[in-house]
């Protein structure tokens, strides 16, 4: 019985072919794909992940004792296609992210280009919440077009974390999926834990997400 | 001499034993003999028998070698035969072979010489039948006959009669197909398109019929979409003809593909679909973009997307006014059109997948041939340009329907109005109303990922746009002034009658602040109601989905949870409104009443307190009233947890006031008997259990009412009787101490301060 279940929903979203579905693929199953096409629309993947059990003070009626909690992490990982005319599918999604994870190629300067207008629609569609990270991809490639130092540059001036990767050479894929894992984490546990108490299930029976980080405004 | 004596008669003694052992030995010896004797008569027997089968055995020495000899002779003689088998064996196919190559030769003449005949009296099948069977000669086997044979000169005659047939024929059916196509002869166009494969042309027989086909196809669907572009608006049609335009072409292309898929099966043999649909779906693409660019021009789709996007860009208010601009109606009218254009697209696509899957079942056997003709059929549909088409589609109707939601619950919003005589109003039912409509109409498109879009976006339109109303009313709060209750209702009473509320603002900003309470309450029900069913509908809608595509639907709908989640934080927070300013001021003077009364009674006082109006009598009076007031015009639900909050207040309270107050026996007696018919009166009024909220102050009564202290240990412990203590021992100890105020009109003795240190608990 898992006594606390978290459900985090992350969503990629950058140009397409900058490696969105390569990442989510190196992460999820551990392998880099041959030539599979672009993206349709969005993909679905949930990956569980596993985190230290924890002792928590439990203040009985009583008497106050220690329990080890199981704690179960679940990441809904959203791989958006990167094409326009997916644009009204993949905006959808944005509201109910708990992360999103904004993905250029660094060997590629017009997919660096692009990012203000994924920001834009960023800043339009998801949560003032919402975890932002900016990761440049493919840096096994030799024609490296973005400095390092650039990506760094203007992930902080935007107030987000950075990542470089390659999904090919898996370097930094876990890291930057386990990074994410435990920063939401960390938001959640600051928050009341009892409320993703995972007796609360929902109207389909399913546990419940941590729905706190939607934008709309709540009583005092 | 006695020493002489001595040896004598020890070398007698030995003398005589030696003498003892040769008897006995002569006595075996003569035994033997005598055996010997005996056995010379059987062996002299033995000797004679033998030496009379001596001549025997030389005559089976002989036939020994007979017999080898013989075998060696039968040995030789196979080792012939065998040889000559061999070589008969090789003879012989060598014959069937010559045979083969003579039946090949011969038919090479009947050919060679039947075919002209054939090509002079058009009988272009009897050629080709010539032809195909020239072509499954082994070419390199008629090389060889040609070395063997002398007479080469006429074979090779023959050959290049048959190749230069075959030519002439190719050509000649190749153009009297086109004359067919040219003339309109279906009859002919069917004729020749079974000659081509005779003649090993199986691709061109393929390319030539899906061209004409193509062209036949391009015809209707130029001819459908004039006499859309030209339908009146008058036509019961004209708001889905190209929708019914598009329905035509897919039909068309389906119905050539039904009728014609057994053809080429039949005369091209199975597996060659594919290689035809790649031929018609060029037609398919040119003809839906014209569909589409028409319809994109007659709707004005680009007009209307551009002031959508506009609209949507200004705030929520200024763009209420330009709504209209945009009919809704019209709007709505436009949205099926397009869920039906992208419907039938995808049961093209679906179509034309079937059929080439099954077709390459029947004619494909390899396995890794089978999966790279279902990958070119793949990229054959994922870059068509329908496909394209059907991205579009999608894309215009998601934002004409996002919009179409969004504005349509703001309009049901602002054009709020609240029935009399109904708990909730009316923007609940249309909001919903609103939002099933648009994810059913998502679910016609049958594209997951846009019914996963609408889901997605009727969540943000509930949690924000619906919610953030019902929160803004509920933030305006529960006015809690009023001068005498009976008025209060009696004029809440009176407008609901006359079915408008025309009273002070106070009277309707309580309404407001109740009705959206309920609305809230009702919109978690509509929530449930409407995951079920949506999910059953698009289960229904799209059977095949795989365990992924339902975690991805499960996940959107799961976003409806959190609706509710927001519904019952408004509710929870309503609920709190109304303990400050409805409950609380209310309640606590009545209960404050309690202090007033004396609970130190005598059996005289006690008579004329039950003979009067008692304390609970009072104050069950003033609680109906109360909920009288919300008992109608809260759901069954915000009532119950309108009377759940109440109950808490008062018992606290109750409480509270008990602990200011002095006992002795009756007067604990007396409290007794009123929390009890108190928890009778608020278990009446609810449908949940109230035992709880009522334990601890039943327990303060129990204790109150106890005859000595000593009888505490009746409910205290661990044996049958006792209870489960919500008090504390301490607590216990302080409601005990109720008891021990002196009074001299008590005559019977009460509770000592040292009897309740005494006890143990
Ligand atoms: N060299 C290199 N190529 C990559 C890497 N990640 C993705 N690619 C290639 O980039 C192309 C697009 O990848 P894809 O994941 O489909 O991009 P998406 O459109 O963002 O989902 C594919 O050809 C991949 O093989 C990487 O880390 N290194
Ligand atoms: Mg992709």
């Amino acid at each position: 019985m898992d006594d606390y279940k978290f459900l985090f929903k992350v969503v990629l979203v950058g140009n397409a072919g900058v490696g969105k579905t390569c990442l989510v693929r190196r992460f999820t199953q551990g392998l880099f794909p041959p030539g599979q096409g672009a993206t349709i629309g969005v993909d679905f993947m949930i990956k569980t992940v596993d985190v230290d059990n924890e002792k928590v003070k439990v203040m009985g009626p009583l008497t106050t004792h220690f329990h080890t909690l199981t704690l179960v992490l679940q990441l809904q990982i959203w791989d958006t296609a990167g094409q326009e005319r997916f644009r009204s599918i993949t905006q959808s999604y944005y509201r109910s992210a708990h992360a999103l994870i904004l993905v250029y190629d660094i060997s590629c300067q017009p997919t660096f280009d692009c990012l203000p207008d994924w920001l834009r629609e960023i800043e339009e569609y998801a949560s003032s919440k919402v975890l932002r990270v900016l990761v440049g991809n493919k840096i096994d490639r030799e024609d490296r077009e973005i400095p390092t130092h650039v990506g760094e540059e203007f992930a902080e001036r935007h107030n987000m974390y950075f990542l470089e990767t390659s999904a090919k050479e898996a370097e930094n894929v876990e890291r930057l999926f386990m990074q994410i894992a435990e920063d939401l984490m960390k938001q959640a546990r600051s928050r009341d834990l009892p409320r993703y108490d995972a007796s609360a299930t929902s109207i389909n029976g399913r546990t419940s997400t941590v729905s706190d980080s939607s934008c709309c405004s709540k009583f005092q | 001499m006695s020493l002489d004596k001595l040896k004598f008669e020890s070398m007698q003694r030995d003398i005589q034993n030696e003498l003892l052992k040769l008897k006995e030995e002569e006595e075996s010896l003569f035994q033997d003999m005598n055996n010997m004797l005996n056995q010379k008569l059987f062996l002299d027997t033995k000797i004679k028998g033998l030496a009379k089968l001596v001549p025997t055995l030389k005559v089976v020495k002989h036939e020994a070698q007979d017999l080898v000899s013989t075998i060696n002779d039968i040995s030789e003689s196979s080792e012939k035969i065998s040889g000559k088998i061999r070589s008969l064996d090789a003879a012989r196919s060598r014959v069937s072979e010559c045979q083969h190559r003579v039946s090949d030769l011969i038919d090479l003449e009947i050919c060679s010489q039947g075919v002209q005949t054939a090509i002079l009296e058009s009988d272009y099948e009897k050629g080709a039948a010539h032809v195909h069977r020239f072509l499954s000669i082994d070419q390199s086997l008629l090389q060889r006959t040609a070395t063997d044979v002398e007479n080469v000169s006429g074979m090779l005659k023959s050959v290049r009669t048959l190749q230069d047939a075959a030519s002439q024929l190719q050509a000649i059916v190749e153009h009297k197909f086109n004359e067919a196509v040219k003339n309109e002869d279906l009859v002919s166009v069917e004729r020749f398109f079974k000659i081509f494969p005779l003649l090993g042309m199986h691709e061109e027989g393929i390319k030539e019929l899906c061209t004409y086909l193509r062209t036949k196809v391009a015809a209707t669907a130029e001819k459908n979409l004039k006499s859309a572009i030209t339908t009146p608006l008058s036509d019961k049609r004209y708001s889905v003809i190209y929708a019914d335009t598009l329905t035509l072409l897919f039909e068309g292309l389906a119905r050539v593909v039904d009728t014609h898929q057994p053809l080429i099966e039949t005369y091209y043999g199975p597996g060659r679909l594919l290689c035809a649909i790649n031929i018609l779906q060029k037609e398919c693409d040119i003809q839906m973009k014209r569909v589409l660019t028409e319809w994109t021009r007659a709707r004005q789709i680009n007009k209307k997307i551009q002031l959508i996007t506009e609209l949507s860009r200004m705030s929520s208010s200024s763009s209420f006014g330009k709504l209209e601009k945009t009919d809704p109606k019209d709007l709505d009218i436009l949205i099926g059109e397009i869920t039906l254009m992208h419907f039938r697209t995808e049961l093209y696509i679906r179509f034309i997948q079937r059929k080439v899957v099954s077709d390459l079942e029947v004619g494909v056997q390899d396995q890794d041939e089978k999966g790279k003709v279902l990958k070119s059929l793949e990229n054959l549909i994922k870059n068509s340009d329908l496909t394209h088409s059907k991205h579009e589609l999608l894309l215009h109707y998601l934002r004409l329907e996002q919009y179409f939601m969004e504005e349509s619950v703001a309009k049901a919003v602002s054009m709020d109005c609240i029935e009399p005589s109904q708990q909730t109003s009316s923007m609940v039912d249309d909001t919903f109303f609103i939002v099933k409509k648009c994810i059913r109409r998502s679910i016609s498109t049958g594209s997951l990922d846009g019914i996963c879009a609408i889901i997605n976006n009727a969540c943000r339109v509930l949690e924000n746009d619906f919610c953030d109303v019902l929160r803004a009313r509920l933030r305006q709060g529960y006015p809690s002034g009023y001068l005498d209750l009976t008025q209060a209702y009696n004029v809440l009473q009176s407008s609901i009658q006359q079915g408008r509320l025309q009273a002070s603002d106070t009277e309707q900003t309580r309404t407001a602040f109740l009705v959206a309470l309920n609305n809230a309450d009702s919109s978690t029900e509509y929530v449930d109601a409407l995951c079920d069913s949506v999910l059953k509908e698009i289960e229904q809608a799209l059977p095949t989905m795989n365990s992924n595509e339902k975690g991805k639907l499960e996940s959107c709908l799961s976003g409806l949870s959190s609706v509710t989640t927001n519904l019952k934080e408004i509710i929870e927070h309503g609920i709190q409104q109304l303990r400050v300013s409805a409950i609380k001021p209310r309640i606590n003077p009545w209960v404050d009443n309690f202090t007033s009364n004396n609970h130190q009674l005598t059996e005289d006082e006690l008579s004329t307190y039950e003979a009067g109006e008692s304390f609970v009598q009072t104050l069950i009076m003033n609680l109906e009233t109360l909920l009288s007031l919300f008992k109608d015009v809260l759901t069954t639900a915000n009532y119950d947890a309108f009377v759940s909050v109440l109950t808490t207040e008062v018992t606290q309270r109750l409480e509270k006031v008990i602990m200011k107050s002095t006992f002795n026996r009756l007067g604990g007696l007396v409290l007794d008997k009123e929390v009890r018919s108190l928890a009778g009166y608020i278990t009446a009024a609810t449908s949940w259990s109230v035992r709880d909220k009522f334990a601890r102050l039943t327990q303060i009564a129990t204790v109150l009412n106890l005859e000595q202290v000593s009888e505490f240990y009746d409910y205290w412990g661990d044996h049958d009787g006792a209870l489960t203590w919500r008090l504390t021992p301490s607590e216990v100890r302080t409601v005990m101490g109720l008891r021990c105020t002196c009074n001299e009109l008590i005559r019977r003795s009460d509770f000592k301060v040292e009897d309740i240190k005494r006890l143990k608990l």
